[in-house]
């Protein structure tokens, strides 16, 4: 199971905080929450800080909003990336993909 | 599609046979025994407690019919009192003047003989005198006895003999009459009256007096012949009194009264008379009302069984038809995987795909092996991200595209960038992770190219590692170039390529499970390639994991 929230910080900027594990399941509620933000806002960080596990289904979903957000001029950046999601991003390619921001802590 | 009708026998003889378990279990609730059953208690429980209360209502009317005949006795013996009264008025006066004075007895009793009701029909005075007894004075109609004859003289006789007053049935011409006696034996003195009994002996009596709400039949004497009646309020061909009857004795001059009576109305409180009739009614409407509130939860419980029954047989159908809707997607997966592999010179090549645990969501992992020309021959393992026939269907896509390049004559790196191009993820939701290779038999030299794709496993004499490649972007992202690693597989050395269902657990990151698998290959590297896989998978695959795997192992064999 996974939980999203959305945040508009001072800036202007969507931030969804996404929790639990992000898979298959999720895959299509966290493409819907994250779309909305992109409506909503120019720029969208998704807080990946407090996800457990990401299966294929999970970096499709995250693929799939990234060129949705290419395609409409807007920003997506991933935001707390652990060490495992980092890991996982190298292994599949996609590490230079996404824009990954530092933890801001 | 032959196999329509098939499957709708089947659908058919499912639902027929759902229907024979409804109709069995619906047998022992069925609403009409439910209500016999309601109906036979409640209709016994009626009639007992009607019954019942029909027997107190008799018991209270024996009592009252008891209690209020005492009272009709009480008043009937005062009668006795009344009707002596005037003839010992005239002993005493007779007793006083000392000898028979006839004007004196006929001015005493003259008011008291006449045709009324309450007088009497004739009246004489009588004077023992020397053992005979003769008349003195006689008033009114003729005398039913006959105080000269010798019955006459035994019944004046009985009454100077008795301490009350005696008493005589006497019949005149077509009346009845009582004729009584009262005697002063000091004076010698007797009264003889005699009083007619109403014609048909029927008396109405007055609502207010004692005999008020009661039939009665009043005999003179013990015996209840109809001889023997002396008055009643009914007709005396109905005698005897029928139904709840009482009788008691009033003493009667020398002899007694009985009186017979039986309630002309219902004695006792409207209530207990009606009380069997309430209680029959209402106990047939309680009845009837809880029949139908029976049978109404009967049906909606069997409703409601039958509700169950119909959802779970439903679950069952559709539980069948995922059933059969898996087996197709893995028939149509396996059917997609190579049936045969072809032979490679000096190389040994095994290969497994298992799906995943249940469900219908199986996945597109897949495996390939190509002979392309004389000496080199291509691989490739891959996995469409997602589940679902979609995803089957992709990876057919991409399983063929990726073989038509490399059949082609492209190197991996440019298969999978011409690939690239060939697949969006945002038109047909799924992204590709592949690792394409082409090797040569003879020199043992191969290139690889890795689409994001998790690296392979090379086995060699006594080192087991991942083959370090450059990682390109999974197809499905748009254009993208790959960058091309070579490596040298010695002899008896083993590369090992699989899908991330192998190395994958949701419960801790990718290194330790790709450090899993390194440890479970190790002590297994010289072991035959088939048992060498077996046992990989025995080990390592999560029984409870959704996702499918595919393996592919080449071993270069000695030459």
């Amino acid at each position: 199971m996974a939980q999203f929230s959305e945040v508009v910080r001072d800036d202007g900027v969507c931030v969804v905080r996404t929790a639990g594990e992000l898979d298959i399941a999720a895959a299509e509620d966290f493409i819907e929450v994250v779309r909305a933000s992109l409506g909503r806002c120019g720029a969208v960080e998704i807080d990946l800080g407090d996800v457990t596990f990401i299966d294929s289904s999970g970096l499709g979903a995250l693929v799939r909003l990234r060129k949705e957000a290419d395609s409409e001029d807007a920003h997506l950046y991933l935001f707390n990336v652990s060490a495992a999601t980092d890991r996982l991003l190298r292994l599949t390619g996609l590490d230079e993909y996404f824009d990954i921001r530092a933890s801001q802590s | 599609m032959s196999s329509a009708p098939s499957e709708d026998g089947f659908i058919g003889s499912e639902r027929r046979d759902a229907g024979a378990a409804r109709a069995r279990n619906r047998g022992p609730t069925h609403p009409t025994r439910a209500v016999a059953a309601i109906g036979i208690v409640g209709i016994a429980m009626t009639v007992l407690s009607a019954w019942g209360a029909a027997r107190f209502d008799e018991n209270t009317e024996e009592r009252l019919l008891q209690v209020q005949t005492r009272q009709a006795a009480a008043v009937l013996s005062t009668a006795s009192l009344v009707i002596q009264q005037p003839l010992q008025a005239a002993l005493d006066v007779q007793a006083f003047t000392g000898r028979g004075n006839a004007s004196v007895f006929e001015r005493g009793m003259g008011t008291n003989v006449g045709t009324g009701a309450d007088q009497f029909v004739s009246a004489s005075l009588w004077q023992r005198d020397q053992g005979r007894i003769r008349g003195v004075a006689s008033e009114g109609a003729s005398q039913g006895i006959d105080g000269r004859s010798p019955e006459g003289q035994a019944f004046l006789d009985r009454a100077l003999k008795s301490p009350t007053s005696v008493v005589q049935r006497v019949v005149v011409g077509e009346q009845i009459r009582l004729a009584f006696a009262l005697a002063d034996p000091e004076s010698g003195f007797v009264v003889l009256a005699e009083r007619a009994v109403p014609a048909n002996r029927r008396s109405r009596v007055d609502q207010d007096s004692a005999f008020a709400d009661l039939h009665y039949a009043i005999y003179l004497g013990e015996r209840t012949s109809l001889a023997e009646l002396s008055t009643t309020d009914v007709d005396p061909a109905d005698l005897p009194l029928k139904g709840v009857t009482y009788r008691t004795d009033v003493p009667f001059a020398d002899t007694v009264l009985t009186l017979v009576t039986s309630p002309s109305r219902h004695l006792g409180s409207t209530l207990s008379q009606r009380l069997p009739i309430i209680l029959a009614v209402g106990g047939l409407l309680l009845t009837i009302i809880a029949a139908l509130v029976v049978r109404q939860l009967v049906r909606a419980r069997s409703d409601a069984e039958n509700n169950t029954e119909t959802i779970t047989d439903l679950f069952q159908r559709v539980d069948l038809l995922y059933e059969e809707q898996r087996d197709l997607f893995v028939r149509l997966q396996k059917a997609l995987l190579p049936q045969v592999i072809p032979n490679i010179p000096q190389v040994e090549i095994a290969s497994r795909y298992v799906a995943g645990a249940q469900g219908v969501d199986i996945g597109g992992d897949w495996y390939s092996v190509i002979d392309v020309d004389d000496d080199r021959f291509a691989f490739v393992v891959g996995d469409v991200s997602g589940h679902g026939v979609d995803a089957v269907a992709v990876m057919a896509h991409a399983r063929f595209t990726l073989r038509a390049y490399l059949v082609d004559g492209n190197s991996p790196q440019q298969a999978l960038e011409k690939c690239s191009r060939q697949f969006d993820i945002a038109v047909d939701d799924h992204m590709i992770t592949t690792i394409a290779g082409i090797g040569n038999w003879r020199t043992g030299e191969i290139v690889l190219a890795n689409a994001g794709h998790p690296p392979p496993l090379l086995v060699t004499d006594g080192n087991v590692d991942y083959a370090s490649l450059p990682v390109g972007r999974p197809l499905g992202i748009g254009p993208s170039s790959y960058e091309p690693a070579t490596l040298t597989m010695p002899e008896g050395s083993t590369l090992i390529l699989y899908t991330d269902g192998l190395i994958e657990r949701r419960t801790e990151d990718i290194d330790v499970g790709m450090r899993r698998l390194v440890d479970v290959v190790a002590p297994l590297a010289q072991d035959p390639l088939e048992a060498l896989i077996d046992q990989v998978l025995t080990s390592l695959r999560d029984e409870d994991a959704a996702d499918d795997i595919a393996v592919l192992a080449l071993r270069r064999l000695s030459s």
